[in-house]
């Protein structure tokens, strides 16, 4: 049981941190979409898009919540797999990059996003360059994700 | 406090400050009426009323952004480190009227030169200074001005006077600057004091004072200590940027000594601490969250404001365009 404590933990983990810098990110974003809008309501689609990009953490760590249910069992009511503590600890690992770099990636591709907000509101015209800044941020994100994939991958269970 | 919703919105806000094109074009107008027609296409048209009254306007503008800035700016203080100059700068206008009237001049009075951009309103200010209660007045005005009239009784010196206000005001700048605990706002004002100290220095060095009187028309508060810019007094002014090389403001005078050297009229100085003062600030807009950005915004909306007013009275007194295009900033 204890290996099942350990894997849920995981998940728990992966899903919860990089949601919590999801949201944190999308509003320090839409603080400034907010400031922006308020002088130029014709600024919102630029404004949402760059808002919307930090959620994309909380997404990862939602899907890494989800491969590790599968892995356990308990998608799909096959009943759970057994764990050892050292299986359940090899998932828990597995799922600490995107919880750490997708609850810190999000924050500060929100801060990204909002200085790229401020930019369109002063040249609306460099929205390209605007969106590449934060997605830079974006490319550690899909990293943490990929090696928690892999790791997951490597992890023998049942 | 955050200030990424205050910052992003000036943001948007600076997309309607007025650009140098739209001065130099107002300035080319063939009459005021010209001129005030191309206003009908700013933010100033709302206040406009008639041909006469464009000064009021400009002041309107400036109270108008002042009062929607204190919507959203998270601490207000920073409202009152720009607005705190205009206070003083009523409390000098009444004194100096009562002065006046207590000199026999019943006429002394000016309420046309008070303004409402002071944090103060002017109506209960000019009450307090003249049934002299002075209990509610803020910013150390409650002692300070009891001193003024002391200062005047004993001396009948308007320009001591204004020199202890002055000091009043700097002191009550960087207490309102200290509190907000905000590094780059204090070290603005402590620049803003240093720049006043310089201007000061410059002028009575032109004055050829003495520099063992000259301590008292210093400001204490200041990155330079004011014994330290008394002492520049004594030394030709052509060293006065290698002494002070030791700080920022130092390097003003050096671009000063390149272009024009130290004989350049003062107001070169005085435009070339004002840029730096604004440099200062645009530090500032680096950062998508920094308070000084709500400074920045004031100060660069006031000098639009007197932009404009060069702008204007140059049209409507018909003076020449260049001379008044060298007065833009």
């Amino acid at each position: 049981m204890l290996g099942l404590s350990l894997a849920l933990f995981g998940a728990a983990l992966a899903a919860a941190l990089a949601g919590i810098g999801s949201a944190i990110g999308i509003g320090v974003a839409g603080g400034a979409a907010a400031g922006v809008m308020t002088e130029d309501p014709n600024k919102f689609g630029s404004c949402l898009i760059l808002q919307a990009l930090p959620g994309t953490q909380g997404i990862y760590g939602l899907l890494i919540a989800f491969f590790v249910l599968n892995k356990l069992g308990l998608l799909g009511g096959a009943g759970a797999v057994d764990l050892t503590w050292n299986q359940g600890l090899q998932i828990l690992a597995s799922c600490l990059p995107i919880a750490v770099v997708g609850w810190y990636s999000a924050i500060w591709q929100g801060k990204t996003s909002a200085a790229s907000i401020q930019m369109i509101s002063k040249k609306p015209e460099a929205m390209g360059k605007a969106i590449i800044l934060p997605a830079m941020v974006e490319t550690y994100a899909v990293l943490a994700l990929l090696t928690s994939i892999l790791m997951l991958m490597g992890v023998q269970v049942g | 406090m955050s200030y990424i919703y205050a910052v992003s919105r000036l943001r948007g806000m600076e997309n309607h400050i007025l650009d140098s094109a739209f001065f130099s074009r107002l300035i080319d107008s063939a009459g005021i009426d010209e001129a005030l027609k191309a206003l009908g296409e700013t933010s100033y048209s709302q206040w406009l009323t008639g041909s006469a009254n464009f000064d009021k306007a400009i002041d309107s503008e400036i109270l108008a952004t002042c009062e929607e800035l204190e919507k959203f700016v998270p601490d207000k203080e920073l409202l009152t480190i720009f607005r705190l100059p205009y206070d003083f700068h009523n409390v000098k206008v009444l004194l100096k009227g009562l002065f006046k009237v207590r000199g026999g001049d019943t006429e002394g009075r000016r309420y046309d030169l008070l303004s409402k951009l002071g944090t103060i309103d002017t109506e209960e200010l000019t009450n307090a200074i003249e049934t002299e209660e002075y209990g509610f007045l803020p910013y150390g005005l409650t002692d300070v001005i009891p001193q003024c009239w002391q200062l005047w009784d004993s001396t009948k010196n308007a320009q001591a006077v204004e020199l202890l206000l002055d000091h009043q005001m700097f002191k009550a700048m960087l207490n309102v600057a200290e509190s907000l605990k905000m590094p780059d706002v204090i070290q603005w004002v402590k620049f803003k004091i240093d720049a006043e100290n310089l201007r000061s220095a410059v002028r009575l060095a032109r004055m050829k004072y003495d520099s063992s009187k000259a301590l008292p028309f210093f400001h204490d508060g200041g990155t330079i200590r004011a014994d330290d810019m008394a002492r520049l007094l004594n030394e030709p002014q052509e060293t006065w940027s290698r002494i002070l090389s030791y700080t920022d403001i130092g390097s003003v005078l050096g671009a000063l000594n390149e272009q024009s050297d130290m004989k350049a009229a003062l107001s070169d100085v005085s435009k070339a601490l004002d840029d730096y003062l604004m440099k200062v600030l645009e530090r500032a807009k680096y950062s998508m969250d920094s308070p000084a950005n709500v400074l920045l915004y004031l100060l660069t909306k006031e000098a639009e404001a007197r932009n404009m007013r060069v702008a204007l009275v140059c049209v409507a007194g018909g003076l020449d365009r260049e001379f008044g295009r060298r007065l833009l900033k």
